[in-house]
């Protein structure tokens, strides 16, 4: 709770507010990752004796807070103000944490850069020529640059571990179903889940165990198991067959490897033919969820609406025509057509049944290993017109991340250094509800996970 | 897949696009990539819809949430009343 004391203070008085605002907006001019943002209906101390009192957070615009917009980086929800608050963010907000603004993301989710918000390009705060990664570049990038100690996310294939690897923070995936998705904007239903981003551990587990836990209002939460997986790590298994890294990833696995070993762990080899399916299976099933989640914005009841005067089918056509960009109709036009009468067993139901195969492989993994590391990301961070990946190359490079949204299992991303001026990161996967076993898994790695900060990073402000 | 079976699908999303061939590139790769699923042997395997989802979470029929139908009516983009207004049907 170290690194949290610091930021009590920040919303607490007028002049606070205006020394915390200063340096938002010294790097907003820069990143620009913030969609909304108000310091001012933070007033009012919360009860100290609250474990995360009076301290500042962002949360990801496709997760509702209530009088704030709830924009998914859609022209369709563009002038949306919810009218509710996340069952997430109730829970941290009950714990006295206090919503400061709101971060841009890849439309609905969909990206692997935020450059898909149709609202706004953001940066990366270690080279603002590069992407902040995505869906939760935003998210990513305030944590990074120390405009806030911790943000919310989304990850439905990989959206908070990436861009927690590109700007150079921790990223955690929960079990899907351990934090209630009430509030949180539906994309793939099956796959997502809220997820923590923050400069250290000990944030990421204060803040997953305070939102964390079933929720009458989504009846997929899941409660924790009275008995959860011991945090105790024994052996880790690593990938074979991770051809195709960038050069610092795999020097970071091989760094991260020894001093796992160093610090006594066992490494064992593993071998999950399976994980070669993991693309095209998380695709078919998540454009599929997508073409279902997403039928609901036609300019109805709310939303941008289309200006036609004859016919309702019309009017919803041309909504969605002028509200969702490229990568959003892409990905329903895939979803409908792998859903269409006849195509059905061909795609979405051979999908899932290599679902359970991907399920099954991962059993036995964990039988053999107490977590695995892998890379989270084939590359670092990409710098915008040079060497950037085709929007199938990023597809194809979800294949690390997506296996543990198609397992339902934990993830955790971690910050192992900084090559060439971007930061590297890895992840650990764990079992349903080892999200505690992760956690220790990257305290074992002081030497490899330091506190990195981008230039400009500033603390000074704050005491 | 042809440009037609592009059009069909977009009608049956309801999306109006006006120019198929801009997306038709992308769309095939993804349904070429999607073809790699027919390597794997999937006899035996049942559907996977939901990770961890075992069972229903049931409670009492009874109201819990307040009545929110002023806030979400003053959120249509047209509206009379108490109605939502749309464009004429006939």
């Amino acid at each position: 709770m170290d690194i949290l004391q610091s930021w009590r203070r920040v919303l607490a008085s007028d002049d606070n507010r205006r020394r915390y605002d200063a340096y938002i907006e010294r790097w907003e001019s820069r990143i620009a990752c913030l969609l909304e943002r108000d310091l001012t209906r933070a007033t009012g101390t919360p009860d100290a004796a609250l474990p995360l009192s009076g301290i500042p957070f962002a949360v990801k615009d496709n997760i509702a807070v209530r009088d704030f917009h709830l924009t998914c980086g859609s022209k369709i929800l563009q002038n949306l103000v919810s009218p509710y608050t996340a069952t997430a963010v109730k829970r941290l907000e009950a714990a006295g944490a206090r919503v400061i603004g709101k971060t841009n993301l890849d439309e609905f989710g969909m990206g692997s850069s935020t450059d898909n918000s149709a609202l706004q390009r953001s940066n990366n705060p270690w080279n603002a020529s590069a992407v902040c990664g995505g869906s939760s570049g935003g998210s990513a990038a305030v944590v990074a640059a120390g405009l806030v100690p911790f943000a919310l996310g989304s990850d439905t294939g990989g959206s908070v571990r990436q861009p927690a690897s590109f700007c150079g923070c921790f990223g955690l995936k929960p079990t899907w179903g351990s934090v209630s998705r009430f509030g949180l904007v539906a994309y793939a239903s099956s796959l997502e889940v809220i997820g923590v981003l923050a400069r250290d551990v000990d944030t990421v587990e204060t803040v997953y165990d305070l939102m964390a836990g079933a929720d009458d209002l989504d009846q997929s939460s899941l409660a924790r198991p009275a008995a959860p997986p011991a945090r105790e790590i024994r052996t880790v298994g690593v990938l074979r067959g991770t051809a195709g890294l960038a050069a610092p990833i795999e020097a970071a696995c091989r760094n991260t490897i020894d001093a796992l070993k160093q610090s006594g762990c066992e490494i064992v080899e593993l071998e999950l033919p399976m994980l070669e399916y993991v693309v095209p299976a998380y695709y078919t099933i998540a454009t599929a969820e997508a073409s279902a989640n997403l039928a609901r914005y036609t300019g109805i009841r709310y939303g941008l609406r289309a200006a036609v005067d004859e016919g309702q089918e019309q009017m919803v056509a041309a909504t969605r025509n002028a509200g969702f960009g490229d990568e959003v109709k892409l990905r329903i036009l895939l979803g409908t057509y792998v859903l269409r009468s006849g195509f059905q067993d061909q795609y979405y139901v051979r999908a899932q049944k290599i679902r359970t195969a991907i399920r099954n492989a991962f059993d036995a993994a964990f039988q053999q290993a107490d977590v695995i590391l892998s890379p989270v990301y084939p590359t670092q961070a990409f710098v915008r017109g040079a060497g950037e990946l085709s929007p199938f190359a990023q597809k194809l490079a979800d294949r690390f991340t997506a296996s543990a949204n198609l397992a339902g299992i934990p993830a955790f991303a971690f910050p192992t250094g900084v090559a060439d001026g971007l930061p590297v990161g890895l992840q650990f996967m764990g079992p349903p509800f080892a999200e505690h076993r992760l956690f220790d898994a990257v305290r074992r790695l002081p030497d490899v996970a330091p506190l990195m900060r981008p230039d400009g990073y500033d603390e000074g402000w704050r005491s | 897949m042809n440009l037609d079976d592009l059009t069909t699908t977009a009608r049956l999303a309801l999306l109006d696009i006006p120019d198929p061939e801009k997306l038709a590139h992308a769309f095939t790769e993804m349904l070429h990539h999607f073809e790699k699923m027919n390597e794997v042997d999937v006899s035996g395997l049942e559907p996977t819809t939901h990770a961890l989802l075992r069972e229903n979470r049931l409670r009492k029929d009874v109201v819990t949430n307040d009545d929110r139908s002023d806030e979400l009516l003053a959120r249509a983009a047209d509206a009379k009343g108490r109605f939502f207004r749309i464009p004429n049907v006939l």
